[in-house]
């Protein structure tokens, strides 16, 4: 099975959201990414390589360092889905204020 | 590497509501109010407990336009008269806080619900990504309230 390439699988894991969060401000080699967990190399490498599969970062090669960066556009497609998501929340808010709208003005002709 | 910042795994909404904390608070916690809103635009809402005590059960079906069911299991957590409720979600799991702040005739809503993880949260937003028709339902009934105005 072809597993999927998408910019949700990429930061559904937490270390993959700490290697994005570790590289945004700044460019890391390889090595000192994997320096700072406490996971296998190899566990890093493949990260590494999901990540530059779901187009979140690109390595380049500098001299003997594999150098990470932060490719950040992607991530505005899931602001853009949980942007949809909060969207859904403030129309339960809107259905709301309708409501006490109606209720407000059912009230005050009753009481007339 | 998990820190204790939630903001990968909440949505927060705020509103100020034209009308008296004791009426929003009303609509909020009588069945015969809020089964008028809840729920995703287009649905309409059959609820079978409510019992608004800390561990009380909450449990409501919401009916969808095609007739399909969605059950929703929640437990109270908290409930302070015109004030706050909190009541944990079950299926997707996450807790939702709601403050009520007077503002003279006017009430301030807080509107906050955290998800259990990330995962979830993400999980809980390709869902609704891969739902469209839900989207085109919600479209549909705003349209149909300007009608209405």
């Amino acid at each position: 099975m072809k597993a999927r390439r998408d910019v949700y699988q990429a930061i559904a894991d937490p270390t993959r959201r700490a290697i994005i969060n570790m590289i945004a401000s700044q460019p890391h080699n390889v090595n000192a990414i994997a320096e700072k967990f406490d996971v296998t190399r190899q566990a890093i490498s493949l990260h590494i390589q999901i990540l530059t599969d779901c187009g979140l970062i690109k390595v380049k090669q500098q001299g003997r360092d594999r150098v990470c960066e932060a490719q950040l556009q992607q991530l505005s497609e899931v602001s853009a889905w949980v942007d949809q998501y909060r969207q859904h929340f403030e129309s339960k808010l809107d259905a709301m204020e309708q409501y006490i709208e109606t209720i407000m003005s059912d009230r005050s002709k009753n009481k007339k | 590497m998990e820190t204790s910042n939630t903001k990968d795994r909440e949505i927060s909404l705020s509103r100020t509501i034209n009308a008296p904390v004791a009426l929003v608070w009303e609509v909020w916690t009588k069945t015969e109010h809020i089964a008028n809103w809840w729920g995703p635009n287009g649905f309409t809402n059959t609820i079978t407990t409510m019992d608004m005590v800390p561990g009380g059960e909450w449990n409501l079906i919401m009916h969808g336009p095609d007739g399909t069911d969605y059950k929703n299991r929640s437990v109270f957590k908290e409930v302070i008269v015109n004030k706050k409720i909190v009541f944990e979600h079950y299926a997707p799991n996450f807790i939702a806080t709601i403050t009520f702040e007077e503002q003279g005739d006017k009430t301030l809503l807080n509107w906050h619900m955290l998800f259990e993880s990330a995962e979830l949260f993400i999980q809980v937003v390709k869902t609704f990504k891969a739902d469209e028709g839900l989207k085109q339902n919600v479209d549909k009934l705003e349209v149909y309230l300007e009608g209405l105005k």
